[in-house]
């Protein structure tokens, strides 16, 4: 059987301040990631994901435990990992006094792409993710969405066989977006593991083949989409329409403790945990409230067991 | 290319984006010799000199000049923070130590090109005498100079976070480093706690020898031992900058 892409073993992030208690931002993660797969991590502010993302990058140390990529251990042999990586951190990095395509070359010679192929894989790129016009323009110059799109664009110069993304859509518009999930699926097919962590559900419900949740550290729950979508058995999501709000249908609502709930204008939504299997019950007494104009019963949604499970301390199944 | 090579093509190109730069750390060490340097060997009879004071302060501007450059090669490491792409570099395929050296060797080539400048200026425009034999010497010299003070900013650089408070610490070097050596004045006249200052201080260890290695004065053995000392405290600073850089994030 094949070393995975990531190998993550009882990790710990322990980070002291003087005067403070220490802080586990890591707390004992074990986990692999397959080769050519699209691994999420999904957590709330603080969870961890960027500081697990930083040590499998080697920007940081673990405290204990171990993490390889493709076999190179993190800490015994950093540079090894970072000939095998290329990352986008959270942040917008990008050379502002430099071109868009000197951008794009500069990358490329650190990962040690030929000078005679950087040209044309530049203009492949550029003409991929609609940056062409802006080839020769300083970065500088440019909005912060085209700074991301030109941060983004780099780790598509290069081939290296796991790229780490965190939160790569942060000022993405829509269209560019999608443009850029599809090149990093067909990136995956090709054999590349993308490991990426985000806050927006839709990205790793679309995207992600393994998706990890981590809360305070800790991990929360594992699996692709359809295991997660089991944890949440007995969870529902209602949204009613009425043609008159009826009076006092907040109040009745929060009585039943729901995972969620919102009201805009006449319509509700609200994510329910039934395990009694009494839902159409439920259901049926708030259709009698008043006259329905539209209802719709559905399965939890990635976003309500992240709610569910990330608003619970410690480890769950 | 390699990985030191990548951070140099790097650095250089980001240095020719701004050429004003460029042309200011090669020629305002060439303000200081002709308007400072001749200024002062007209206006003042340096009697205690053995030559005149154009001749000895080729040796304080070419320091001068080495220090200029490295300290602002350390402060483009705030100018990669604010870029956001210090930390992406970290993840690239370069050692913490090829980091460091390619960032300074595009830099020192700027120093040896302000070096040869100065030198021909002062040959030419103000007839000091040098001594062509001493070239080898300083060229290692600007070479070393520069690198071992970029190191030595470069602790600082990457320790403090805010710009400003690096600005100020570059400011109080600037002052300590510069005026208690051997860069303006020969310190043997100086009163024998700013001299003991001005002994130890690694900016006269450098300077000591450029001016060996331009105009021949100094007594070699003194300057042997300076020189080592330079060497050694590059070689510190390096060690203490690649220890700052390692521990980036952790």
């Amino acid at each position: 059987m094949p070393e995975p892409a990531i190998r993550v073993r009882d990790l710990v992030k322990r980070y002291s301040r003087r005067g403070q208690p220490s802080v586990r931002a890591i707390d004992g993660l074990t986990f692999d990631v397959a080769r050519g797969s699209i691994f999420g991590l999904l957590g709330p502010n603080g969870a961890g994901k960027t500081t697990l993302l930083r040590i499998l990058s080697t920007l940081a140390r673990p405290t204990a435990g171990e993490a390889r990529v493709l076999g190179h251990d993190v800490t015994a042999a950093p540079l090894d990992v970072r000939r095998r990586i290329s990352v986008v951190v959270q942040e917008t990095a990008v050379e502002l006094f430099l071109t868009v395509r000197d951008n794009l070359g500069t990358f490329a010679r650190f990962h040690g792409v030929p000078t005679r192929e950087i040209r044309a894989r530049a203009q492949r790129v550029l003409d991929d993710l609609e940056l062409a016009p802006e080839a020769h323009r300083k970065v500088m110059d440019l909005s912060g969405g085209f700074r991301r799109r030109v941060q983004i664009a780099k780790v598509f110069m290069v081939e290296t066989p796991v790229v780490f993304l965190d939160e790569f859509s942060t000022g993405m518009d829509p269209i560019l977006k999608r443009r850029v999930m599809d090149k990093l699926r067909r990136e995956a097919a090709g054999g590349r593991t993308i490991v990426l962590t985000t806050q927006i559900l839709s990205e790793v419900e679309e995207l992600c083949d393994d998706i990890l949740i981590l809360n305070r550290g800790r991990q929360a729950a594992r699996g692709d989409l359809q295991t997660l979508k089991l944890l949440s058995h007995g969870v529902y999501e209602i949204t009613i329409t009425f043609e008159r709000l009826p009076p006092g249908i907040e109040e009745e609502l929060a009585a039943r403790h729901p995972i969620r709930l919102a009201i805009t204008q006449n319509t509700i939504d609200v994510t329910l945990k039934d395990d009694d299997g009494g839902i159409l019950d439920v259901v049926g007494a708030l259709a009698a409230r008043g006259r329905v104009l539209r209802l719709e019963v559905g399965g939890a949604s990635l976003e309500d067991i992240f709610v569910e499970l990330t608003k619970e301390r410690g480890e769950l199944p | 290319m390699s990985a030191l090579s990548a951070v140099m093509y790097r650095e250089g190109k980001i240095r020719a984006t701004n050429a004003l730069f460029i042309f200011w750390d090669v020629v305002y060490p060439l303000g200081y010799l002709l308007v400072f340097g001749v200024g002062m060997n007209k206006a003042l009879a340096f009697t205690g000199l053995s030559v005149d004071y154009d001749a000895f302060f080729l040796a304080g501007v070419l320091g001068m000049a080495g220090f200029g450059i490295a300290s602002n090669t350390a402060w483009s490491f705030f100018m990669d923070r604010d870029n956001g792409i210090f930390y992406e570099m970290l993840t690239y395929p370069i050692s913490r130590a090829e980091y460091l050296v390619g960032k300074v060797l595009f830099n020192v080539a700027i120093g040896l090109v302000q070096a040869f400048v100065t030198v021909v200026l002062a040959r030419v425009a103000l007839g000091v005498p040098l001594r062509p034999a001493g070239f080898p010497l300083l060229a290692a010299a600007v070479v070393v100079g520069t690198a071992g003070w970029f190191f030595f900013y470069a602790i600082f650089a990457l320790s403090i976070r805010r710009n400003d408070a690096f600005n100020t610490v570059t400011s109080i070097f600037y002052f300590v480093f510069l005026f208690a050596s051997s860069m303006f004045y020969p310190i043997d006249p100086l009163p024998a706690a700013f001299r003991d200052v001005a002994l130890a201080n690694p900016i006269t260890w450098h300077v000591d020898v450029m001016r060996f290695a331009t105009i021949g004065q100094g007594d070699p053995q003194r300057i042997a031992l300076e020189a080592a000392g330079f060497v050694v405290f590059t070689t510190i600073s390096f060690g203490g900058a690649l220890h700052v850089l390692q521990r980036e994030g952790n």
